[in-house]
């Protein structure tokens, strides 16, 4: 689909970036996966390498079922498919916080089968207590060790300057998901995937250049329509923008999301602390909660916050097939959400992240009922 | 052969295990009635024997499936869980445990008197992701229980450093504080070294069973692997030590006099994930080839020695390995570990249950599965299943492989077995 010129940079950096990174990495630069934003990619670039979040390529798996069984998500399976195919030969290896338990195998499957040098998973932990800040300060020296002898460098300076740049690029990409004075955000949700998953597979430097070049061409010509049934939409990771056209086409509105591929991964922006290693830390153990790390009652909240913020009218759940923590979070939060009078959707994705037939009557269907929920003025806020 | 089947057992201990587990849930309910605090708790961790030292019951909902699988309570509770909303894709113990205990939990004819409502709860953060929801559900089942929200490093066990295990101690004692405060009981340091001792005693003990599944005829398979309750949730007790030395005196004669499973040994299997609860009698489907499974990798999660004279460090320590033991946190040391098996018990060929209820176990199975074959030339199977979901497996499908599996073995070892 061709976009506005001012988005066309984002999209070629996605369709492009394998061609970009494999070129860098000849010339010697030292890119590292991870596939959870729960990965302290500030202290990862500060030792010197480029982080880059894995993401598959939906559609057929096939190799990565030599490996895996069937019942995991779509997203590592597409990420394994295409590593397998050769797609991540530009990594040196892959760094991860230990979110859920498929990406904590997935890591370690990689170490087995996929050749790099820099292979590490963070135990996080998952309070917030001195004790605990004391404890990862330990970790995160000793991925540093670990990252100096897989050829690393780390410089405290550097990360101050890593922190300062991965907080310029959260808090510009919060500026998108801001509401302008017409009540519309910035730009609509695809395109805001557009530019946020661009930041995911672009070296963080470029990418906040990037991201400078946007800001100075606002206000964007292609504001949100005002049409649609605003809703929120909460998963795990979103790889392809067609299903946010299938919901518009079902006469939904993204107005707002949680999703570790979108707005969750941007709070806190920053961390505070006397040193960086102090606010890398406070940044860690506050995170915006995810449900392999907290209880759904603590995201509840939360999700109401931005429910009233955005004035969404319905929660779609849109999960990938076989995702441990956030299906087991949807029966507590759906009674929740339905007892502050939000209705709830669930969505499941295959790895084709196709909305097929089914799933399209269902969204209608959904949004339908809302809209008879507020009678003639047809969602509108 | 049925779906579900009960297995066959050979081994007196074995029989004398209903007596156990009998006597574990009479005592978990009775504590109730003394008023002695109740925890549940998931079983891999140290905090059982803390709470054995404090005289406090510990409780273990995991365990608790089995019996429910056992007794044919499982539907039941399934049909509650997803009746509540909980998708069947998730692992069957979290579906099992959350409609028991929305469900039929107070219904006062549930066998073996059911588990006594919590006083405490033990709130993993750490361990699997299943594992942490179950008691997030509990503690909204059961908003009277004082919950301690633990917290412990999730690291494979090669690459355990000093950092962790001060966290993993540290950790234990403030579990130690809030148990104090929570019931007013204060731990006694003698009491929490002896109760260390049992416990490594009884990992002594299990290691030396083990040892004599070395001998060629095996004395007894993973058809009566159930002896491990008391490892489960006994850890720390007298009754444990008792239990395991009259279960290896019956093992060491039957492996010292040549008394096998079976008349006639000619195959030896390694089993690993956790077996079908609901379906123990597929251990002895083996048998019609005269093949005998007998080692598996669970219940090597059970042989963590503790030092007691450090008894917190060496809780701490079992708490970091118990699980990254089994599971994908260590896919490395689980191969080694079911390679070294393989060489230990002379085994033959390996099955794999493909398990859909427990990701953490069935992620790296391929590439242990590869080693095998690479390192070691042994063969294997693989067969989908569930240890808890009957609906998630399918006889036909097993028989055919199994055949076509033990048909091979039985080739290559110059046998004649046709199905
Ligand atoms: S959280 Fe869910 S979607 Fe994300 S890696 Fe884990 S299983 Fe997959
Ligand atoms: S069976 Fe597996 S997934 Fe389920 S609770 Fe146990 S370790 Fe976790």
């Amino acid at each position: 689909m061709s976009q506005p010129d001012y988005l066309q940079p984002f999209a070629d950096c996605l369709t492009q970036s394998s061609q970009w990174l494999s070129a860098q990495a000849e010339a010697g630069e030292k890119h590292i996966g991870y596939f959870c934003t729960y990965t302290p990619v500030e202290l990862i670039h500060a030792c010197g390498f480029v982080p880059i979040r894995v993401m598959g390529e939906p559609g057929v798996v096939e190799q990565a079922y030599s490996l895996v069984p069937d019942f995991i998500c779509p997203f590592m399976k597409c990420a394994l498919e295409k590593a397998l195919n050769g797609g991540f030969k530009y990594l040196k290896g892959v760094v991860q916080g230990y979110t859920c338990d498929v990406s904590c195998g997935m890591a370690n499957i990689w170490k087995e089968n996929i050749p790099g040098e820099l292979y590490h998973t963070f135990p996080l932990p998952y309070t917030d207590a001195p004790a605990t800040r004391d404890y990862l300060h330990k970790e995160f020296q000793a991925f540093i060790h670990k990252a100096e002898q897989a050829g690393g460098e780390f410089r405290l300076e550097r990360l101050q300057s890593s922190l300062d740049m991965y907080a310029a690029i959260r808090r510009s990409l919060l500026s998108l998901y801001q509401f302008g004075e017409d009540g519309a955000p910035a730009l609509n949700a695809r395109e805001r995937h557009i530019v946020v998953q661009a930041g995911y597979v672009a070296p963080p430097d470029l990418f906040l250049g990037m991201l400078e070049a946007l800001a100075s061409q606002k206000p964007f010509n292609s504001r949100e329509s005002q049409a649609g049934i605003p809703v929120l939409i909460s998963g795990s990771l979103v790889e392809s923008v067609g299903v946010f056209d299938a919901m518009e086409k079902a006469g939904a509105r993204i107005v707002a999301d949680d999703l570790c591929s979108g707005y969750r991964n941007l709070l806190p922006v920053d961390g505070s602390g006397s040193g960086p290693m102090e606010r890398l830390i406070d940044r860690y153990v506050n995170r915006f909660p995810c449900p392999s790390r907290c209880r759904a009652e603590n995201r509840f909240p939360l999700l109401m916050d931005r429910i009233e913020q955005t004035g969404a009218r319905g929660v779609i759940f849109l999960i990938q097939k076989f995702c441990t923590p956030h299906l087991a979070d949807i029966p507590e939060l759906t009674r929740l959400l339905k007892a502050a009078g939000i209705p709830v959707l669930v969505v499941e994705m295959d790895e084709s992240w196709r909305m097929g037939g089914q799933l399209q009557t269902r969204l209608e269907g959904f949004v339908e009922m809302i809209d008879g929920m507020y009678g003639t003025n047809h969602g509108k806020i | 052969m049925e779906k579900s089947k009960k297995s066959t057992k050979r081994l007196a201990a074995a029989k004398e295990l209903n007596k156990v587990v009998g006597e574990y849930y009479l005592e978990c309910a009775a504590a109730k009635e003394q008023g002695k605090p109740v925890g549940w708790m998931p079983p891999m961790n140290g905090a059982i024997e803390l709470f054995y030292a404090m005289d406090l019951q510990p409780v273990f909902p995991e365990n608790w499936s089995p019996v429910c699988a056992a007794f044919g309570l499982t539907p039941k509770n399934f049909e509650v869980s997803e009746g509540m909303g909980y998708s069947r894709d998730l692992c069957g113990y979290l579906r099992n445990i959350v409609g028991y205990v929305n469900g039929p939990m107070t219904d006062p004819a549930i066998p073996l008197g059911g588990l006594p409502a919590p006083d405490l709860l033990i709130s993993p953060g750490g361990g699997c992701v299943p594992v942490m929801k179950i008691f997030h559900a509990l503690e909204r089942r059961f908003p009277e229980a004082k919950v301690f929200k633990a917290d412990l490093p999730q690291v494979a066990l090669e690459e355990i450093a000093p950092h962790h295990i001060d966290y993993a101690i540290q950790e234990m004692q403030r579990l130690i504080t809030f148990l104090e405060e929570a019931t007013g009981r204060k731990l006694d340091q003698d009491r929490l070294q002896e109760v260390a001792a049992l416990s490594d005693q009884a990992c002594a003990l299990w290691d030396e069973i083990m040892s004599y599944r070395r001998s060629i005829p095996a004395p007894f398979s993973a058809a009566e692997i159930g002896i491990m309750f008391v490892m489960v949730t006994r850890q720390g007790t007298r009754q444990a030590i008792d239990f395991l030395i009259k279960a290896r005196d019956e093992i060491k004669e039957r492996a010292e006099s040549g008394t096998g499973v079976i008349e006639n040994e000619k195959l030896r299997l390694f089993w690993d994930n956790i077996p079908l609860w609901y379906n123990m009698g597929l251990f002895n489907y083996f048998e019609k080839a005269n093949a005998v499974v007998v080692a598996e990798t669970y219940s090597a999660a059970w042989s963590i020695r503790l030092d007691p004279a450090d008894p917190l460090k060496a809780l701490a320590l079992k708490s970091l390995m118990s699980y990254p033991l089994v599971s994908c946190v260590s896919i490395e040391k689980r191969k080694e570990m079911v390679l070294k098996a393989c060489r230990d018990y002379a085994i033959d060929g390996v099955v794999f249950h493909r398990n859909k209820s427990c990701v953490p176990i069935s992620l790296g199975q391929m590439d242990i599965r590869k080693a095998l074959e690479d390192e070691l030339g042994i063969p294997s199977v693989i067969f989908d299943a569930d240890h808890m979901d009957a609906r998630n497996f399918s006889t036909a499908q097993f028989q055919v492989r199994i055949d076509a599996f033990l048909e091979m073995l039985a080739e290559r070892k110059g046998q004649t077995f046709k199905t």
